[in-house]
This record gives structure tokens, C-alpha cells and sequence, in this order.
């Protein structure tokens, strides 16, 4: 299953390669031999899809501990969060116009929000503590009357810092307001039994779990106050809230993804931290590195490292054949350091020379290793390139 | 479509910077601006630059640019230094033009070699 030969791929956080029991799921629903009826049909063609599609729903669902029509099939996390956001806005607007997300979400959650905005509702943006970590006062002083809908990611994307959902979701329902999570970095990948957690509405992709792109999933809790408006018009697929035909092969791709990882995710989690301790010794030594996520409070499958007065693009570039996410937005377009860390006190500098290392499944002991020489090598080298003196 | 933003050229002067260091001359100049630091001195056989040598901190197009510069300007008159211009090094290494603006940078920096080179024979004929 490792993605390529030539390369050495350590940036799980951003995708993962299908797993090839999933492949295989999938192309048995392909072509004219498959069941390629469209499952909303009134024939056997159709039930046979749409046998699939349940099929599906049922395995992510006991991941997630939850029922399967709790759930509504969207493109990936971006839609679903699009869906959570703006159809909960939208629904709720007569009752207040007030918002409350983190600065350090992903991009696919501060867009909605920064355009909800610009469409007359206010949003509160709440910073985390250094450690990444929002406060629970933080968000209690924040929750006002109007306040409709908070939205926290439970694992983050660039530090893997965990939200404590529960505690969060306490303090949302005891003030009557909707807790919506983005959980793409967590869900099949850290325990989540949505039968005790309280959200309300919650994000997830395939393609983090080993599934396919092109897949999504929002889940919506069973509350008499919870409702959404729907994004798109054409049909009446999925209670009207997401029209559209299913793509049948993706949603048992999902499906398959799902149970292959409730089935491995106690073994997953123990290799990924055997991993992720033994690339931070291996670096830790190297002098102004320092660590931007404490290991107690993260996915162990993701590790962000910062090294001080590095240009983290060419760190990237000298890191070649190792396939990693810089924790700096450095590009044509863009010289600004990562938001997600700046948010959480880091300088300008060690935001520049942040790089995140995210470990999956596939990760063997022996690419540890040859990235723990290749950022060696790699600092060495740009540090011995730069002259004194301040930029 | 390729989105690799980095040329070949990019590549292989990135990952092999011959003239990468410092030289104890007198002959030196140090630019910090638009978030990049560059370095470059030179020693001199006559009029001629002798060795060019370089350091840097930046993006990997600034690495590459100031390597190329050296690779381009040994064995050059020194009054090139002063006229020296960046438009053979963008199209060479395909430099983004939203990269410019550090380019640029390097176009100083190599011209305020050439301004201190000038200054000390000045200086050396004065004496």
C-alpha cells in the first residue's frame, strides 16, 4: 500500500492512498457487470445500488456509534461544512445572527464564516492557548443570546492539537446553542461515539481514512431544533437537503473505509505513535528545533516541528524525496506564515520554518528513519547557506 | 500541466550551490529586504572578478538565482558588477514574476558588490 516507490510520503494529514480492499470494493460496482443502477430507481437495477449505498451507511455509522440515516452523503468535508454552516445559519437567522468558530480552523470552515460575514451575520473568532488548546471560559464568555451555531474541528489539520469536544458540546447545549464539528483529521481515526458525544452536526471526507476523493459525509444529530437549509435545489435525494444522484462506488469505497479502520484503529493509533516519538527523537536533538503541539494533546499521527531561521519553502525543496506540508504558506502568491500557528503564538519565524509531518498507515519504521536524515541534512545545509544578520 | 513551481535549472542550482560561502575580502556586500538576506563577495585578479562567492536565505529561487549569478559573473570585468541586470537570470531559471521583487534583490545586492569594489579601487588610486 505505500503510495510510491520514488518518494517517501509522509503527508497523511492532506491525503491518503486508497486502501486496496476499498479499490477493489469499488471496481466491483464499475462498469456494465457492476451495480451501477442509480439507487433511487424503482427497479432491481436500483435496489441493487441502493443496497450498496445502506450497506455503507451502516458500516461509517458504527464507526461513529450513531444511525445510519443520521447521516447525508455530500462531495468531502468542505461541502459538509459548507451544508453545517450556512444551512444552520441560514435556518436560524430569525432567531440571531451571531457565530462563533476558532481562528485556527481550516480553511474550508474561516472562508464559510469570513462569507457569512460579508452576507450581515458576526462572528466571533476565538483563539486557542499556546498550546493549541481552546479554554472553555474562552468559549463561555464568547456564547451570547443570539448566538446560533459554534464550530470547532476536533483534531486540528497542521499541529494535530484535539479539541475536547465533550467539554465544548457541554458548554454549547447547556446555553441552547448547535455545536458543529470538523472532524476530517479524526474520524476513523480516533474514537468517536457520537451516541455520547454532544454534537450536533459533524464534517467528514473518505479520502483522510484511506478512502476514495470525491466523498463526504455530514452527520446530523436527531434533535426536534435542528434543522438546515439545504445549499443545492434539483431533487429529492437525502431528505431534500443534499440532491443530487449518489455515486454509489464512492459510498461503498467510504463504506469499506470506514470498517476497515473501526476494525484497526487501536493497532493505528499504537503504530503511529511508536512512529511519531521516534521521528521527534531523532530531530529533537538538532539546536532551535522546538516541537508546536504537545504530544499528550494530539493525534499522534501528525507531528509539526519548527526550526528556527530556516525558509521553510526551501526546507521543503532540500527535504526532497520527502513528500511533507510546510507550515508556512510561502508561495508566489502568498508569503504569509501558517495563520494556524501565528494564532497560537508563534513567531514569524518559527511559523516560517514549521514543517508537518503526518504519519499513516502504511508509514514504516525505516521512512522514519530516512526523513530523520533528510531534515537533518536539509537544516544543516540551509543554515551553513545563510548569512548573518537579521531579514 | 505542470505544477511544480521550480524549473530544472532551479533544481540542479538549488541542490548543487558551488558558490555557496564566504571569502575573507575586502570586497563584500549584504542586502536584507523583502523578507530574503543575500550576501556576496569577491576576490579580484586585476580588474577581473577572480572568485564570486555567495550566502543566502530565502526561497529556493533565490538560492538558485544567486548561484547563478556567481556561475555567470567569475572571470568578468568588476564593472559588470555595477551594470548587472536580473532579466537573463528570470528567463533563465523561469522565475514566477511574483518572485520578482526578491530577484531584484539579488540585482542589488550584486550592484552594491560592484559600487564597494569600485569604491576601494577609488580609494587604492587616491592612496
Amino acid at each position: 500500500m505505500n503510495p510510491s516507490q520514488d518518494i517517501i510520503y509522509l503527508d497523511y494529514a492532506a491525503t491518503t492512498p486508497v486502501d486496496p480492499q476499498v479499490v477493489h470494493t469499488m471496481l466491483q460496482l464499475q462498469g456494465a457487470a457492476g451495480d451501477f443502477g442509480n439507487p433511487s430507481a424503482m427497479h432491481s437495477a436500483g435496489w441493487r445500488s441502493r443496497a450498496h449505498v445502506d450497506n455503507a451507511a451502516q458500516q461509517l455509522a458504527e464507526l461513529l456509534g450513531t444511525d445510519a440515516e443520521r447521516l447525508i452523503w455530500t462531495s468531502g468535508a468542505t461541502e459538509s461544512n459548507n451544508l453545517a454552516i450556512i444551512g444552520t445559519a441560514r435556518h436560524r437567522q430569525h432567531h440571531g445572527r451571531h457565530l462563533i468558530t476558532m481562528l485556527t480552523e481550516h480553511k474550508a470552515v474561516t472562508d464559510v464564516f469570513r462569507a457569512l460575514q460579508q452576507q450581515g451575520f458576526e462572528v466571533t473568532w476565538l483563539r486557542p492557548e499556546r498550546n493549541g488548546v481552546l479554554d472553555i471560559a474562552t468559549l463561555e464568555a464568547a456564547i451570547r443570546a443570539d448566538t446560533q451555531l459554534v464550530s470547532i474541528m476536533h483534531v486540528n489539520n497542521e499541529t494535530g492539537v484535539c479539541q475536547d469536544i465533550a467539554a465544548l458540546g457541554a458548554c454549547c447545549h447547556a446555553r441552547g446553542v448547535r455545536l458543529h464539528v470538523d472532524a476530517a483529521q479524526s474520524v476513523g481515526k480516533l474514537p468517536l461515539n457520537l451516541a455520547e458525544l454532544p454534537i450536533d452536526l459533524m464534517s467528514m471526507t473518505a479520502h483522510k481514512l484511506y478512502g476514495p476523493k470525491g466523498i463526504g459525509a455530514l452527520y446530523i444529530a436527531k434533535r426536534p431544533d435542528l434543522h438546515l437549509e439545504p445549499l443545492l435545489f434539483g431533487g429529492g435525494q437525502q431528505q431534500r437537503l443534499r440532491p443530487g444522484t449518489l455515486p454509489v462506488p464512492l459510498i461503498a469505497g467510504f463504506g469499506h473505509a470506514a470498517a476497515i479502520a473501526a476494525a484497526r484503529m487501536a493497532d493505528d493509533l499504537a503504530h503511529l505513535t511508536r512512529l511519531r516519538d521516534r521521528l521527534w527523537a531523532g530531530i529533537s536533538d538538532l539546536p532551535g528545533v522546538q516541537l508546536n503541539s504537545d504530544p499528550a494533546l494530539s493525534y499522534p499521527g501528525l507531528l509539526n516541528a519548527s526550526v528556527a531561521d530556516i525558509e521553510g519553502e526551501s526546507l521543503l525543496l532540500a527535504l526532497e524525496p520527502l513528500c511533507v506540508a510546510t507550515g508556512s504558506a510561502c508561495n508566489a502568491q502568498n508569503q504569509e506564515p501558517s495563520y494556524v500557528l501565528r494564532a497560537q503564538g508563534l513567531s514569524d519565524a518559527a511559523a516560517q520554518g514549521a514543517i508537518r509531518f503526518s504519519l499513516g498507515r502504511p508509514t514504516t519504521t525505516a521512512e522514519v528513519d530516512c526523513a530523520i536524515n533528510l531534515y537533518r541534512q536539509a537544516v544543516r545545509t540551509l543554515r551553513a547557506l545563510a548569512p548573518d544578520g537579521a531579514a | 500541466m505542470n505544477a511544480n513551481p521550480y524549473s530544472e535549472r532551479v533544481r540542479e542550482l538549488f541542490a548543487r550551490p558551488a558558490h555557496a560561502g564566504e571569502m575573507a575580502t575586502p570586497h563584500r556586500a549584504f542586502i536584507a529586504d523583502q523578507g530574503i538576506r543575500i550576501a556576496f563577495s569577491a576576490t579580484l585578479s586585476g580588474a577581473v572578478i577572480e572568485r564570486l562567492r555567495f550566502q543566502a536565505w530565502g526561497c529556493p529561487h533565490v538560492i538558485a538565482a544567486a548561484e547563478w549569478v556567481c556561475t555567470q559573473l567569475e572571470g568578468r570585468p568588476a564593472t559588470d558588477l555595477q551594470t548587472f541586470a536580473v532579466a537573463d537570470l528570470m528567463q533563465s531559471l523561469a522565475v514566477p514574476m511574483e518572485k520578482s521583487g526578491r530577484i531584484l534583490v539579488i540585482e542589488d545586492a550584486v550592484r552594491a558588490l560592484g559600487a564597494a569594489i569600485s569604491k576601494t579601487f577609488t580609494n587604492t588610486e587616491q592612496d
